[in-house]
């Protein structure tokens, strides 16, 4: 139980998808200027996290290694998470049409992400078993949410404010992700001492 | 027969034994099982979107900003689409050129479009009402609101703390002097500022550049309103017998001048003794 919080707290804190990992950083640039679309897409991706990891895992441990295919991993992985998504885009659409307007129109976005692809690898090359890989997805997706409510709070204060002309619209911005990136590195001596 | 087959297999075999051949057959096959569950799922799950609605869609300016009384655009479409509404020209964000492309969709005659703004039923600015007391509170009028009515002397006039500025997404309204005014060029008549007044001094009024309006949201008696504010309607009601159309009537003791029924002669606006009608947007 230990080793899963472990995971949970250094995954969503120190190892933060986007502010460590640097995945996903295209709809955490894109999506993260208004609230409700970052929090739409951050559950989106929380979902898929879990979603993908309960097929990757099992195909990895199940399939792949009894075969002694390891190494296609890369193709069989982007193969069946696109499938899975589509699979899901399908059944929400027709059985919860509110959330597939909430969320649905995201999943489609999320196909191609590399932070679930990377999140599926970091599963396996850590060896996780398949409740910590659980975990670890899961939290991936909600560090990935928490640097989205974290950056649109940063991302509003900076539209009030008037950057000199050279560093308005993206240079800014990224300059502040990178800001909000070094200060989640203050994380990294908490995560031994913790636990 | 099956003897055959499994000699064969088995002398078959080995040339498929080797790593590639085990990859190829291994990913065929996972890729045919995956394709066969999209196929089975999207036979089941498939939904019918109304192609009608889609092309709607693409007609709406997609503001989502729910002037039209639905939750967005696609909540609009859809209703347009299923015939559940008849009404072309409910989109305020598109004015008159998205309500004559909506019935061209439908193959009819554009309806009349009268475009909309958002109006501060206010002139209370800070030289017109007394402060009764300090505020030192966050920057929000509902808040301010809260606390004895204001810290202005008119318990129905604009607080000024910029409630509807935060609200308006197409940065149409500023605060002058204390008052609220909302840039009828900028304006889609939205009403977000209408949902965000606490007081509900915003009003959504047809946008003529001539358009007579009480700018006044108190219905006390006069003698109450005199004493808060210096050029709010103290409801004598000199306008509602002037009125040839008879357009005016007092409410409570406040003067409100219905908009269709208006010939915009200015007869109203010319013997307001306080000023509170005024002529333009």
């Amino acid at each position: 139980m230990k080793a899963l919080f472990m995971i949970l707290f250094s995954v969503i804190l120190v190892d933060n998808l986007v502010l460590s990992k640097f995945l996903g950083i295209c709809s955490y640039l894109g999506l993260s200027k208004n609230l409700k679309n970052a929090m739409g897409m951050s559950v989106a991706v929380t979902f898929v996290m879990l979603i993908a990891t309960l097929c990757t895992w099992p195909i990895h441990y199940y399939l792949l290694l009894p075969l002694g295919l390891g190494y296609l991993d890369n193709l069989v992985f982007i193969l069946v998470i696109a499938s899975v998504v589509q699979v899901i885009e399908a059944i929400i659409h027709k059985s919860i049409p509110p959330l597939y307007r909430a969320m649905g129109i995201y999943l489609p976005l999320i196909t191609t992400n590399c932070a679930i692809l990377g999140i599926m690898f970091v599963n396996i090359n850590e060896s996780y078993n398949f409740m910590t890989s659980i975990f670890n997805s899961v939290g991936a997706g909600l560090g990935y949410m928490l640097a989205m409510f974290l950056f649109n709070g940063v991302r509003t204060k900076m539209e009030e404010s008037n950057p000199p002309k050279f560093l308005q619209g993206l240079p800014i911005t990224l300059i502040a992700s990178g800001l909000v990136s070094v200060s989640f590195f203050g994380f990294k001596g908490m995560v031994q001492n913790l636990f | 027969m099956f003897i055959t087959l499994s000699l064969l297999s088995a002398k078959l075999w080995p040339l498929f034994a080797d790593g590639i051949s085990t990859a190829v057959l291994a990913i065929a096959a996972l890729a045919l099982g995956l394709a066969l569950v999209i196929v089975i799922v999207f036979h089941f799950f498939s939904v019918e979107t109304d192609e009608r609605e889609e092309q709607l869609l693409e007609i709406l300016p997609g503001a989502n900003c729910g002037g039209c009384g639905y939750s967005g655009c696609q909540g609009y479409a859809s209703a347009l689409a299923s015939g559940k509404d008849k009404t072309f020209n409910r989109c305020t964000a598109g004015g008159a050129e998205t309500a004559a492309q909506v019935a061209a969709f439908f193959g009819q005659a554009p309806a009349a479009y009268v475009p909309k703004v958002a109006l501060v039923h206010c002139q209370g600015s800070n030289e017109h009402v007394r402060v009764l007391y300090q505020y030192g509170g966050s920057d929000s009028c509902a808040t301010a609101n809260g606390l004895y009515g204001g810290p202005w002397s008119c318990s129905h006039g604009c607080l000024g703390f910029g409630d509807c500025v935060r609200a308006c997404e197409y940065g149409a309204i500023r605060v002058d002097h204390g008052v609220a005014r909302v840039n009828s060029e900028k304006c889609i008549a939205c009403g977000a500022c209408v949902r965000a007044c606490p007081r509900h001094i915003i009003k959504i009024e047809p946008k003529y550049t001539d358009l007579y309006v009480n700018r006044c949201a108190n219905p006390d008696p006069g003698a109450k309103v005199r004493k808060v504010c210096n050029i709010g309607c103290i409801g004598c009601g000199l306008c509602v017998k002037n009125c040839p159309a008879q357009a005016i009537s007092l409410k409570e003791k406040l003067a409100v001048i219905d908009t269709e029924l208006c010939t915009h002669c200015g007869k109203c606006a010319s013997v307001c003794p306080a000023k509170s009608i005024t002529v333009g947007l």
